[in-house]
């Protein structure tokens, strides 16, 4: 998959395959075998291409701070600007079903034409091995649903559509 | 000797100080401010008793206060350690006046030595060489002028209560002399209270030298050698070293010879520092002596072995000096680093806030005498600096590479500090080839950004505009290091997603065995 990211103000693309710790970074000239340990809150242990190297990480609402042998660098996704302007936007309105991070899709709980209540389960991701469970954000009726089992699914896509049900008066 | 020690200060050298009362059983009473309440200096004395609100006015400069505090826990001394009311002669009078020993010189040496005009003519006397230039505070703009075109442009305007960069204006042709008296004298009149400016040949390519000196109240004065302090930003060092590249063993003695001249001549007690500069051919001018313990003193106390707070307490409690200045020897190569709370990209600005996560160096020959924790909030009332990083090796190669070394693994997270540019700065041509003067950041790193990787910094001063520095020149051979950021950012995405708040999840799925295990996977 392809990661663009922002380090110390230049753009960076790679190319990264991802499985649980271990992962292959490929950069316009080199690729890396990376595996990882997270030693506390804001250490990681890498295992880079066989080195050791020690990474220490503090992130700043999605921006991180990295200092590797003690130079720091300024880490920002370029994607996930857009992908938090897009989280901010759900947050405010909590109206989208939607992974809250890159998922596969492991189960879907409702078909269209479902009449769905608030917080009823919907659709079941997994991401690092963990299952993580979308539910209704209000009652309505499912007119769309855009994932089936093993789609890979970012937070941007929206999985399932509901019409909302009119207001009760 | 002391039952109990007050300590009229706070941070670092509040705990430097604690250090040697415990190891001396001298118990410790801390002094705080209210954003101090749990400062560290606080949790770790033996008492501590709250001063006033954060306004130093209020807290750490208020002498009522602290004399309360040293009477009402039986605190027979105060050691000031620096800043504050170190160097207050009014302070050491009151504290010698309400029966407390100040743990410094005596209220008059204090006073004769704060003053640029006294100290200058004490010195003169004794035949201690002091920079050419006036011994008398003077207004009038003929005398300043002929005295000017006597020693030669550029001169110094100094105010005789000056200090901390204060009052003081460097002026390189007869016609800015009005202008630079006029504004000197506001600018002293401001921060002293005082508005008197004297004139001095001003070296544009000069290294500070300083003498650590101990002296008792039996008359027997040593010096423990130089601290080389050229490198300063805004008029205060921030990395120092001894022994001093540019000294010979003659020179070396000679110096020591007129601290010592100097400190005698003043009837200076306790610890101080006789500051030289040295010129470029080798002259040495008395500058003046700081009536205290300085920051830079662990270098010291490194080539030599010995306490020097230890000693402060002794000489203050009447002893005399168990150290003969045959018995001082400087053994190997020290470096001190400042570490403050500031931004090294935007002139060196203090930058408060508080230590997310900190992880201070370690290792054989490696010391830091850190006044924070993580966790805690800088304040930004009071001097910024955080710790003090100094090593000791046997060669000053050696402790260079320890230094970087050190810097390396010295990780402060949630405020800016100057650690990387020091890395940069240590790893230098200019700083391994002790090519230091007092110009040396403004010479080499005047806009220095983070993360340039340059390897040559020789080349900087010529190339001002390195902007696009190839990358591959990095230490990890093999790696890219900005790669590697990556990579370390993107194992951080995936180590978090387990702990970060998912809003949609509502909390109800099952716990993994991933979330208990921690994230290392064979």
């Amino acid at each position: 998959m392809e990661y663009n990211l922002i380090v110390n103000q230049k753009k960076k693309s790679i190319d990264a395959g991802i499985c649980d710790q271990a992962m292959t970074i490929k950069t316009a000239d080199r690729i890396y075998d990376a595996s990882f340990a997270t030693i506390s809150d804001h250490q990681i242990l890498l295992k880079v291409n066989g080195q050791n190297i020690n990474a220490f990480i503090r992130d700043d609402n999605g921006t991180k701070t990295v200092i590797i042998k003690g130079r720091s660098y300024e880490v920002l996704d370029a994607d996930l600007i857009e992908q938090n302007a897009f989280k901010k936007k759900m947050q405010v309105n909590k109206t989208i079903v939607a992974s809250p991070m890159p998922a596969v899709v492991i189960g879907v709980l409702a078909k269209i034409g479902d009449k769905v209540k608030k917080d009823q389960a919907l659709v079941i991701v997994s991401a690092m091995k963990m299952e993580t469970t979308l539910f209704a954000p209000y009652d309505g009726i499912v007119s769309q649903i855009n994932a089936k089992v093993d789609d890979k699914v970012m937070p941007t896509d929206i999985l399932v559509d509901i019409e909302k049900q009119k207001e009760q008066i | 000797m002391f039952e109990k020690i007050l300590i009229a200060n706070r941070g670092e050298i509040a705990l430097r100080v604690i250090n040697t009362c415990r190891e001396m059983g001298i118990k410790t009473v801390a002094v705080y401010s209210d954003v101090d309440k749990k400062a560290a200096h606080v949790i770790f004395s033996d008492e501590a008793i709250y001063l006033g609100p954060s306004e130093p006015s209020l807290s750490y400069l208020n002498m009522d206060a602290i004399i309360a505090a040293a009477k009402q826990t039986n605190a027979r001394a105060i050691h000031p350690g620096y800043g504050f009311l170190s160097e207050n002669h009014e302070f050491a009078q009151r504290c010698r006046d309400e029966g407390i020993v100040f743990i410094g010189p005596s209220p008059k040496a204090i006073k004769n030595l704060g003053d640029k005009i006294t100290s200058r003519k004490i010195m003169e006397k004794s035949g201690v060489p002091i920079t050419p230039g006036l011994t008398c505070c003077e207004d009038d703009l003929g005398v300043l002028t002929n005295t000017a075109k006597k020693i030669g442009y550029p001169v110094l305007v100094k105010a005789t209560a000056g200090g901390g960069g204060k009052g003081i204006r460097i002026v390189h042709s007869s016609d800015q002399i009005e202008e630079a008296v006029a504004s000197a004298s506001r600018e002293a009149l401001k921060a002293f209270g005082n508005a008197e400016v004297y004139l001095e040949k001003f070296f544009t390519k000069a290294r500070h030298i300083e003498f650590q000196i101990l002296a008792d109240q039996h008359g027997n004065t040593i010096h423990l050698f130089e601290r080389e302090c050229s490198i300063q930003r805004r008029h205060q060092k921030i990395i120092e070293e001894t022994p001093s590249l540019i000294l010979t063993p003659e020179l070396r003695q000679e110096m020591g010879t007129a601290a010592i001249k100097a400190a005698t001549a003043s009837n200076y007690e306790n610890a101080g520092t006789v500051e030289f500069l040295l010129d470029e051919n080798n002259h040495f001018y008395f500058l003046e002596i700081n009536t205290r313990l300085q920051v830079e003193h662990p270098i010291t106390e490194m080539t030599t072995g010995v306490d020097l707070v230890k000693h402060q307490i002794e000489i203050a409690a009447g002893n005399r000096l168990t150290l003969k200045q045959e018995d001082i020897c400087s053994r190997g190569h020290a470096i001190e680093c400042r570490i403050y709370a500031e931004d090294p990209e935007r002139d060196f600005l203090p930058c408060p806030g508080k230590i997310e996560f900190m992880k201070e160096p370690t290792g054989p020959g490696i010391r830091n005498d850190c006044g924070v924790y993580p966790g805690v909030e800088v304040p930004m009332e009071y001097d910024p600096i955080l710790s003090k990083l100094i090593v000791h090796a046997e060669t000053r190669d050696q402790a260079i590479s320890k230094m970087i070394k050190a810097l390396q693994d010295y990780i402060i997270l949630g405020i800016k500090t100057p650690i990387e540019f020091m890395i940069d700065a240590i790893d230098s041509g200019p700083f391994r080839n002790a090519e230091v003067f007092t110009n040396f950041i403004e010479t080499h790193f005047s806009n220095w950004q983070a993360n340039k990787n340059l390897t040559d910094m020789t080349d900087l001063a010529d190339q001002p505009n390195l902007t696009d520095v190839d990358l591959t020149d990095v230490d990890l051979t093999d790696v890219d290091l900005t790669d590697i950021a990556v990579i370390a950012f993107i194992a951080d995405e995936l180590g978090g997603v387990k702990n970060n708040q998912q809003p949609f999840s509502k909390g109800k799925e099952t716990a993994t065995p991933f979330d208990t295990l921690g994230n290392w996977k064979l």
